[in-house]
């Protein structure tokens, strides 16, 4: 007999062992509430998310839509109001201020869209780079490391450069050895080519992807840029708040990449359905749900007299 | 982090802090040195110019019978070492000088003169040094005589030259002193002092002069010279049968004196006579000496100098910090990228903290170093506040950086919604803002209340009450400043939005909405123009005041008063003098009131001519054609007549409180001169600037002085020049950190302006529409905090104007006459404003060198 709809609610609450498991990036039911003197805004409403050491993912999503957010909680800047957030074991929430410091400066790094931003304008390349190393009380051979990264990035030319004195690609490529200098698991980037030409951000991406499969580094992009989000293997959509989306990407039998959306179903079983196919259907306030053996039916709610 | 390079990046702020610093220290350090050397300066002016007589310590004793003598020189001289052996600690320094001993006798009478002369005997322990012998010979060894069948000792003494004609006595003459215990005299030199002005003589003045007294209920004179023996004459002088007195003088060097010591000199002096008194062997020692009087006088107007300059100097010093933390600001402002960067790429918050605060120390540590070198060179003493001055400097400015870093990076992301606008302030804060405001309003009412009352307490020392009073008055301006700015602000918003033009608008809404940033600036703005228009108003109160005193002292530009008759021919001179335009004739003298023993100050003068002198002086007399102006002691008595020349019968016209130049208290009255049948005039009013040498070679006998000399008498003390001197410094001081601090505050918030204008100009704003948008945005703050603090200025003397007594510092008139001079603050007002819209301007003027387009990228932070 097929369960009600009721029991499959009450299926859906029961809490769940470990979600996500062990992998490298959790985040379960997230909140974020930006709360100034008594007015809220509500940036992250419950975004549950996974992803596994050594991904590449983009994260995709309107203008605030909380992409941002995650991001910033994800770095460790930014502390989340409620759910969980888990990166590399280490609980986001439960972190204190010493923890949360040792964090950001062995486990994360990230790469801001402004390039002006990244840098210090009056450090050279390679002192930027072994900036994140000297606050850190870092070790020995600073230099060397620092060397390292330019040259695995391809801006060793700029290592005794200001950043005035480079392109933009180049400070971007200097603020991913910047973001690399403490040898960290994971790499947040928000709009990392946002301001580059698309030749350009090519080799930005190009340095992204290098980190991420020569250091195995986890690499998490907020991308607007096409370029960047269809060549990653995941590509994650969020829409207000929640994530809502994702595409995985395969290699197609005759090698042609396979691009393959699907919505998100969250641990309570609550779905967004693309507003397009709503619109199209002309579907509002409720819908009528069958299910079937090997799917559910979705039907907007039949005309009938309002009563009540 | 790297400092250098940090300051390298950073020059422009680093210097702005260096010099902020520099000049906050030399001024903290500075000006408290050269007040505090105008104290000493003022103490030393106030010990040389009282008599000799009263600084010094002088250690008496009588001698009543033989067995108190002292025969020889060698028992003074033990004694003297004792005295100087007691002498208090904070005494010795000031009694270092030599000083002489004497034995005088007083009322020694000349036998057979019916007590109308008197040649006392007397000797002075240094007297070969001081006179100079010019007729006979200096005295020798005493001899005896027989006299009335005894043997009395005959005592060789000198007497002062102009003693002999007035004693009629002679050289070589022998006389005998005394009723019953007899002792002869013989004349056997005259002196003459080798420095009659020296303040020696001060103690000695009898050995000098003659001194001549009218007998009680007679018309007789009668005359007391002291003579001069030698020190073998000591051998036979007793106090038994006679006045005798012994006196160690131990002379005050008020050059030593400081005005900080004065406490423990007061203490010293009772001391002193204290341990003096019980060395008593028989005779009574004691310690004369009107030291501790003088010293608490000085005390007393010290006590108001000091209020007033702590007042000052601490405004002066608060402000120089907000400016200086302004600044602080500024850097840290500048320094944001930097450290948001580092705190987001993993600096902990000491790093990022700690950075900013050594990159202050850096600016301000050496600019304190150099202004608290540099305070050296000014001349005075050093007090605790020229070390702890550029210490709170430092350490104020250090700290304010560290602990504003950690509070902005305490999260590593604080960037705020902007979206979100602030709502209203907590209750609690709300109320502690209304109580502190009380407490103001109460403090001020208090301090008002009880006014003059406690005058008498100045000497004891500050008056905590009266120094805290202003503080707290200047805070609750500031917090209602703050909080009432944004009403009119909204007012005048809802007004421009119903307008068409978008500027006024636009800019005041961004003044209403300006972020909290812009509390600085208020707080400094609203002392700086507080204190400084008070320095101002007290200043000018001074200077007038002490117009109105040299006016009320002298009574015309310039007077003549002679105590003989002046000649009507010297009169006719007088008027042909070159700069004399006219002349008013007086006559004063003291007249008897009724048939009584009642006597009164008469002038008789033409007052309506005298009206005409005093046209354009701050005194005046009403008009008086017949009768008499009586003074308040005079009142009420219809028709007076008084004793003067002849009888004249006067009805009272008014009471007067003062006439200028003549009298102020006491009983007075003023007749018109045509009274008197033939008027003998003794005091000529003239209105003109004739040379005053000239005058006093036309009229000898007579004193002359200016209105304008007596002014600058007045202004001549050195306390009341440090105190108007030390206002002015401050007044410029404060206009300066005040127009420093809207400079500041302009820079501070440039950035943020500075994308919002591009912003607008994207929008087609026009470059001009830009300017007028800066200038409306600063302008209402400035506005509104410039006339807070002129009504905190223009108040502040009113609300503690009885509280404090400048009265020494304007010939001892009250100050009460705060009639603000609008010049000043009017000129205050309008140089904040004018540099305000320039700045403005010349803000717009560099924002637009860069391109919009860069303009728009660097402001595309966040």
């Amino acid at each position: 007999m097929n369960p009600t709809l009721s029991e499959l609610e009450a299926k859906a609450t029961r809490p769940a062992a470990a979600f996500g498991g062990d992998a490298h990036i959790v985040c379960d039911n997230l909140v974020r509430i930006y709360k100034t003197e008594g007015v809220e805004v509500v940036a992250l409403q419950g975004l549950d998310l996974v992803i596994d050491k050594g991904e590449l993912v983009a994260i995709v999503g309107a203008s605030g839509s909380g992409k941002s957010t995650l991001l910033n909680v994800l770095s460790g800047l930014d502390v989340p109001t409620a759910g969980v957030a888990r990166v590399a074991g280490m609980d986001l929430l439960s972190m204190n201020a010493k923890d949360r410091l040792r964090y950001r400066r062995s486990v994360v790094g990230f790469i801001w869209q402004q390039t002006a931003r990244n840098l210090l304008p009056y450090l050279t390349a390679r002192e930027n780079v072994e900036l994140p190393m000297k606050l850190s009380g870092g070790a020995r051979g600073r230099r060397r490391r620092a060397e390292e990264l330019l040259e695995l990035l391809g801006v060793a030319s700029c290592a005794n450069r200001r950043a005035p004195e480079m392109s933009g690609g180049e400070q971007q490529r200097v603020a991913i050895a910047v973001a690399l200098a403490n040898s960290p698991q994971l790499i947040l980037a928000d709009e990392p080519t946002g301001e580059l030409d698309s030749e350009t951000s090519e080799q930005v991406f190009d340095a992204l992807r290098k980190a991420n499969r020569e250091l195995g580094v986890t690499v998490v992009i907020v991308t607007h840029d096409p370029l960047v989000s269809e060549q990653v293997d995941r590509t994650v959509g969020i829409r207000d708040g929640r994530t809502s989306s994702e595409t995985l990407r395969r290699e197609g039998a005759e090698g042609q990449i396979v691009a393959e959306e699907y919505a998100v179903l969250d641990r309570v079983g609550r779905l967004q359905l693309p507003r397009d196919f709503m619109n199209a259907l002309d579907m509002e306030r409720r819908v009528r749900l069958e299910l079937e053996s090997d799917h559910i039916g979705v039907w907007p709610a039949r005309e009938e007299p309002s009563n009540d | 982090m790297r400092i250098w390079l940090l300051a390298r990046v950073h020059l422009g702020t680093v210097a702005v802090l260096f010099v902020l610093t520099l000049s906050a220290c030399l001024l903290v350090s500075g000006l408290p040195r050269t007040t505090q050397a105008s104290y000493d300066e003022a103490l030393r002016r106030a010990l040389t110019g009282a008599p000799a007589v009263q600084t010094d310590l002088t250690v008496t004793a009588e001698s009543f019978r033989r067995g108190e003598d002292l025969r020889e020189r060698a028992q003074f001289d033990s004694r003297e070492r004792l005295w100087r052996e007691l002498l208090p600690a904070p005494l010795r320094p000031l009694t270092a000088g030599g000083g002489h001993m004497s034995a005088k006798t007083t009322l020694t009478p000349v036998t057979g003169t019916g007590g109308k002369a008197y040649v006392n005997l007397g000797w002075l322990s240094d007297a070969d040094r001081r006179v100079d012998w010019v007729q006979g010979r200096a005295p020798g060894a005493p001899a005896t005589m027989r006299f009335e069948g005894e043997t009395i000792p005959v005592i060789e003494v000198g007497l002062v030259e102009e003693a002999l004609p007035l004693m009629g006595l002679r050289l070589g003459q022998t006389v005998v002193l005394g009723e019953n215990d007899y002792a002869a005299v013989k004349i056997v030199g005259a002196f003459r002092a080798k420095d009659p002005g020296d303040r020696y003589w001060s103690h000695n003045s009898d050995i000098l002069h003659v001194i001549e007294q009218k007998a009680p209920g007679g018309e007789d004179h009668l005359r007391h010279a002291t003579t001069l023996m030698s020190d073998a004459g000591l051998s036979v002088l007793s106090g038994e049968g006679r006045n005798l007195a012994y006196r160690w003088i131990l002379p005050l060097d008020a050059r030593a004196a400081g005005a900080l010591d004065v406490p423990a000199l007061r203490a010293a002096v009772a001391e002193f006579d204290r341990v003096v008194q019980l060395q008593a062997t028989g005779s009574q020692y004691r310690v004369e000496t009107a030291l501790p009087k003088l010293l608490g006088d000085f005390l007393a107007s010290l006590s108001t100098a000091q209020t007033v300059m702590y007042l000052v100097l601490g405004g002066l010093l608060a402000v120089a910090l907000g400016v200086i933390l302004l600044a602080v600001q500024l850097l840290a402002d500048k320094l944001e990228h930097t450290l948001s960067l580092a705190r987001a790429r993993g600096g902990s918050l000491p790093q990022v903290a700690g950075t900013a605060a050594a990159l202050t120390g850096l600016a301000v540590t050496p600019a304190a170093l150099i202004g608290y070198a540099g305070s050296y060179l000014v001349p005075g003493p050093v007090l605790p506040i020229v070390h702890a001055g550029p210490v709170i400097v430092v350490v104020v400015a250090v700290g304010f950086a560290a602990v504003r870093l950690a509070l902005v990076h305490r999260t590593p992301l604080h960037e705020p919604r902007e979206d979100v606008a602030s709502t209203r302030p907590s209750a609690k804060r709300i109320t502690l803002e209304v109580l502190v405001v009380v407490l103001a309003l109460t403090g001020a009412y208090l301090l008002r209340a009880r006014g003059l009352g406690a005058a008498d307490q100045s000497a004891a020392g500050q008056d905590p009450f009266l120094l805290v009073v202003p503080i707290v008055l200047t805070v609750a301006a500031a917090l209602v400043t703050l909080r009432c700015y944004p009403y009119p602000l909204r007012l005048l918003v809802r007004l421009a939005s119903r307008g068409r033009a978008a500027v006024p608008f636009l800019g005041l809404t961004r003044a209403a909405r300006a972020r909290s940033g812009s509390v600085l600036p208020v707080l400094i703005l609203l002392p700086a123009l507080g204190v400084s228009v008070f320095a101002s108003v007290i200043s000018s109160g001074i200077a007038s005041t002490q117009r109105l005193a040299s006016w009320q002292q002298v009574g015309a530009p310039i007077r003549v008063s002679s105590e003989s008759e002046i000649p009507a021919a010297t009169i006719e001179r007088v008027r042909g003098l070159a700069g004399v335009e006219q002349v008013v004739l007086a006559q004063t003298g003291r007249v008897q009131v009724g048939y009584s023993a009642e006597q009164a100050d008469a002038i008789a003068v033409d007052v309506a001519q005298w009206r005409r002198i005093l046209e354009d002086a701050p005194v005046g007399l009403p008009p008086l054609s017949d009768g008499a102006l009586v003074s308040p002691g005079l009142r009420g008595r219809g028709t007076l007549e008084i004793g003067w020349q002849s009888r004249l019968k006067l009805a009272e016209r008014g009471v007067i409180e003062a006439v200028p130049g003549f009298r102020s208290e006491g009983k007075f009255l003023v007749v018109p001169i045509g009274v008197q049948l033939r008027p003998a005039v003794n005091t000529l009013l003239i209105k003109g600037d004739a040379a005053l040498p000239e005058l006093a070679r036309l009229v000898p006998s007579a004193t002359v002085v200016s209105q304008d000399s007596a002014l600058r008498a007045i202004q001549d003390d050195p306390l009341t020049s440090t105190v108007r001197w030390t206002l002015v410094v401050v007044t410029v001081a404060l206009a300066a950190y005040a127009l420093v601090a809207v400079v500041l505050s302009l820079v501070v918030g440039a950035a943020e302006r500075a994308r919002a204008v591009s912003f607008l100009r994207t929008l087609g704003l026009s470059e001009p529409q830009a300017q007028r948008l800066t200038v409306l945005e600063i302008l209402p703050m400035i506005v509104v905090t410039a006339l807070a603090g002129l009504g905190l200025g223009l108040g502040l003397p009113a609300a503690l104007g009885p509280g404090v007594d400048l009265s020494s510092y304007a010939g001892d008139l009250p100050v009460g006459d705060y009639s603000p001079d609008p010049f000043l603050p009017g000129a205050l007002a309008a140089g904040l404003a004018a540099v305000a819209i320039l700045g403005a301007y010349a803000h717009t003027a560099i924002s637009r060198r860069r391109s919009l387009g860069a303009v728009l990228r660097v402001g595309d932070l966040t």
